[in-house]
């Protein structure tokens, strides 16, 4: 055994850490989990070198829709930012400045799943060691530079930058650094508003209200947006959106925005831009001092969870109750009449149960439905062909609901380790999961397709109906097969209902995310040829005879996986309690 | 007087209107291995949070070496070591990394720190593991990690919220090893366990805390010498009835912690 040195210390005599060496320990501590969450994985079977080539070239298509989706936002603000002085609209630099803000905001909220599946640390736990407050609010400004959100802001505001500089030379200088400082003052207005979200919603009934009105606010974007189309498409140039649209861009100039555009525009004379920059730096300021607030609050030891609503015993607590129970075989519910099997009905009441207390994660299911009747609502979008409106519609709705069924397990936490050793069949704990996400995708499929159907300008033909069911059988069932494969393969623990910034974790893991992806649109890829083939060749039943073998196809698959769910969880349960029971 | 190694005056910490700690008043004095015991939910994991500056009291103050921890938080932090309840351990990292990220984060230069975490793997018998990830260690090798990163400072405090939990005995006798040689050299250790027999082979003083006050506190051998309620005789009562008898007596009140014969009579 080595011997350990001893260590001779004193409050009073210990020279101070270096900043240095603490910031470079944590940049070191943050580059070490990169390189072991990139480069760790190594496959010792045929099986996994395979799989693991699957997953890399899924992540090479997912990626570059990804990076499609920061080029456009990015080339848009640099076109964007070029018409507004090169056609002489210096005005809407503000709002383009407002719009890149809240698109900064947005997809820092919402964290696009991919990213917040990165496994990474939690950086609230470096309060433990001996930081002062400074360097912790250093830490937790830098932290997170690489996000999503962060990339896409600053690429967007560099563009922006390029496109005035291109417009007008003479105001590249000032456009840099005004839109460097609002790249500062956005970094800070996002960490301000994810940490006071993340206290917000470390409260139950907050983030119910939370889900809300995020729905509300989707919801009155598509509505606003649907009110602008509809505007456009009859020449109207005084609608109320549109006068409410104008007004609002006066009040810009007294908000970051308009203090950034000005500082660009009034370049000519230089006090006025000082000033617009002065009142920039303030907001930034601002903005760093409210979210230094809560980290402070954070540091020095803040409860971020529910109140412990523990009563101390009651004075005649309820005695237990003899019980007969009842020795017969599970199968007995043959005998007893009941459709469902005793673990069955047991997995569905649990399940049920803990849905019940996630309201917030009921209102994020049922939001696509909310889409779907503003899209219902738009004569453009229905009149266009209801061939293409149903099948659309309720692809769409199914989107959300579907990720959920890669990771059964993954809510269930140590508590998987009981399927293990009840006498249960696995068939028969999937089978009630699915159960559970199958009412939920009914209930949804079904409201949508009864406002579809109410909705429409023009009936829906039987022949779209049935294509459409068989479709999502199709689908549904596909998803079943592989979302069970996966979640006894690959389970992931995680806490529903709670937020991405309380680092639960989220409800799939990457390889899963990237599935979702591709099956449901690689589904829907399958689906608009064929109904398109139906509409140009005047076939409309084509569909229904191309989707019924799918369904059919998918719902023997499901049975198959279900057949052999047994058999799949012993080959892997030691993944199974490894991801789950160590969680 | 010499200064207590930890001092609370009315320490109180409430969530809502659940009162977690209430009024507690501890004093561990330089050099003790102070055993902080009670029942499931008595409060000892937020007492501890309370002490390491994790969770922040309701009401109350809190002195650590002579020093108000509020206001001394990054120096006193230097000066303590901490096993959490939960380990607090960075999965992704392998367990030297994670030595050596926890000695430079202590401001240990970069020669120390990769000679204190060579030593400690080898003590704690994980040197052969050290290029595995944290994340697929079993729960006796993180204990025995967390404690490599707790010490490797060299604390003069020590606390450590349920360390034999999950150990098996071999992993035990390690770290038992190791906190005898740290008390050995002068620090102060503070535990909490459900292990009653190593707190009474460890330790010298034991608080007990339930529903969230402190009922008992004082030397081992104090505790043992006071009369005991079936008026068993002085100095041969061990830790366990010390403890039932104190727990015990307050759960008298409390019907649902009776269990009559009749109940649960299926199981036999």
């Amino acid at each position: 055994m080595a011997e350990l040195t001893g260590h001779e210390n004193a409050l009073d005599s210990l020279p101070p850490i270096p900043a240095s060496t603490q910031l470079l320990a944590v940049a070191w501590l943050r580059w070490r989990i990169f390189l072991n969450n990139t480069f760790r994985r190594q496959p010792k079977s045929k099986l996994q070198i395979v799989g693991l080539v699957f997953v890399v070239l899924l992540r090479i298509v997912v990626w570059s829709i990804l990076a499609l989706m920061v080029v456009g936002p990015v080339v848009g603000s640099g076109y964007f930012a070029w018409l507004a002085i090169a056609e002489g609209h210096p005005q809407s630099l503000a709002s383009l400045f407002l719009g890149i803000t809240l698109l900064w905001l947005f997809v820092s909220v919402n964290g696009f799943g991919v990213a917040a599946a990165i496994q990474s640390f939690d950086p609230a736990s470096l309060v433990r060691f001996p930081l002062r407050f400074g360097r912790y609010f250093v830490l937790r400004s830098l932290l997170g530079l690489m996000t999503p959100s962060t990339i896409v802001g600053c690429l967007a505001l560099l563009a922006a930058a390029i496109g005035i500089g291109v417009a007008d030379a003479s105001l590249a200088l000032s456009a840099l650094a005004a839109m460097a400082v609002y790249a500062v003052m956005n970094i800070y207005l996002t960490r301000m508003v994810g940490a006071w979200l993340e206290r917000w919603l470390a409260n139950r009934r907050f983030r119910e209200i939370f889900s809300v009105l995020m729905a509300l606010f989707f919801a009155s974007f598509q509505f606003l947006n649907l009110q602008r189309a509809s505007a456009h498409a009859h020449g109207v140039r005084s609608s109320w959106l549109l006068s409410v649209l104008h007004s609002s861009g006066s009040y810009l100039d007294w908000l970051p925005p308009g203090f950034a555009a000005q500082a660009i525009l009034l370049a000519r004379h230089p006090f006025a831009a000082f000033a617009h920059l002065a009142a920039l730096l303030a907001s930034t300021a601002l903005f760093a001092v409210v979210f230094a607030f809560r980290l402070k609050k954070q540091f020095l030891g803040e409860y971020l969870g529910e109140g412990v609503n523990r009563r101390a015993p009651a004075q005649a607590a309820p005695r237990l109750k003899k019980r007969v129970f009842d020795t017969r075989p599970q199968s007995a519910n043959a005998e007893t009449g009941a459709i469902l099997s005793p673990v069955v009905s047991a997995c569905l009441r649990k399940d049920w149960l803990i849905l019940r207390s996630n309201s917030s994660q009921l209102i994020g299911m049922f939001m696509p439905l909310l889409f779907v009747v503003i899209f219902s609502m738009n004569r453009g979008i229905s009149h266009f062909s209801s061939a293409y409106f149903l099948p659309t519609a309720i692809a769409y709705t199914l989107l959300g609901g579907l990720s959920s069924l890669y990771n059964v397990f993954g809510a269930d936490g140590r508590g998987a380790q009981l399927y293990l050793l009840a006498p249960v069949r696995m068939r028969d704990v999937v089978v009630s999961k699915n159960l559970m996400s199958l009412a939920l995708i009914v209930c949804q499929v079904g409201i949508a397709w009864i406002f579809v159907c109410t909705l429409s300008r023009t009936p829906i033909p039987v022949s779209v109906q049935i294509s459409t069911a068989l479709w999502t059988v199709f689908v549904v069932a596909l998803n079943f097969a592989i979302g069970t494969l996966r979640s006894i393969q690959a389970p992931h623990y995680f806490v529903p209902g709670q937020a991405r910034q309380l680092r639960s974790g989220t409800p799939t893991n990457r390889t899963s995310a990237f599935m979702v992806l591709a099956v449901v649109f690689g589904s829907m890829l399958l689906q608009l040829p064929v109904i398109l083939a139906g509409s140009v060749f005047e076939l409309p039943w084509l569909p229904t005879l191309v989707f019924a073998p799918f369904a059919v196809a998918a719902v023997l698959g499901y049975g198959f996986m279900l057949k052999n769910a047994e058999r799949l969880l012993l080959a892997h349960r030691d993944v199974f309690a490894e991801k789950l029971c160590k969680a | 007087m010499t200064t207590p190694a930890i001092d609370t005056n009315a320490l109180t910490r409430r969530f809502d209107d659940f009162t977690a700690v209430d009024h507690v008043n501890l004093r561990v004095d330089a050099g003790q291995f102070f055993g902080f015991l009670g029942p499931n939910g008595a409060g000892k994991s937020t007492t501890i949070k309370m002490l390491t500056g994790l969770l922040a009291p309701t009401s109350g103050s809190i002195r650590i070496l002579g020093e108000d921890l509020e206001a001394n938080s990054a120096e006193i932090k230097r000066q303590i070591g901490v096993v959490p309840e939960g380990m607090a351990l960075f999965g992704r990292l392998t367990a030297g990394e994670y030595l050596q990220f926890v000695g430079r984060m202590y401001g240990l230069d970069r020669a120390t720190t990769l000679n204190r975490t060579r030593e400690l793997l080898e003590f704690m018998q994980l040197a052969d593991d050290q290029k595995k990830l944290i994340a697929d260690f079993s729960h006796g090798m993180q204990k025995k990690l967390a404690l490599a990163a707790a010490v490797i400072h060299g604390p003069k405090v020590l606390f450590l919220d349920e360390p034999f939990e999950g150990v098996d005995a071999v992993a035990a006798g390690t770290l038992k090893a190791m906190l005898q040689r740290m008390i050995a050299r002068g620090a102060t250790i503070f535990l909490t366990s459900h292990v009653l027999e190593i707190v009474e082979r460890l330790c010298t003083h034991i608080a007990i805390i339930h529903r969230g006050q402190l009922v008992a506190q004082g030397s081992l051998d104090d505790l043992r010498t006071g009369q005991g309620a079936n008026g068993q005789d002085a100095g041969k009562r061990n830790l366990e009835e010390i403890f039932l008898e104190i727990v015990g007596t307050a759960r008298e009140g409390n019907p649902a912690a009776a269990a009559p014969e009749q109940e649960l009579s299926w199981l036999s």
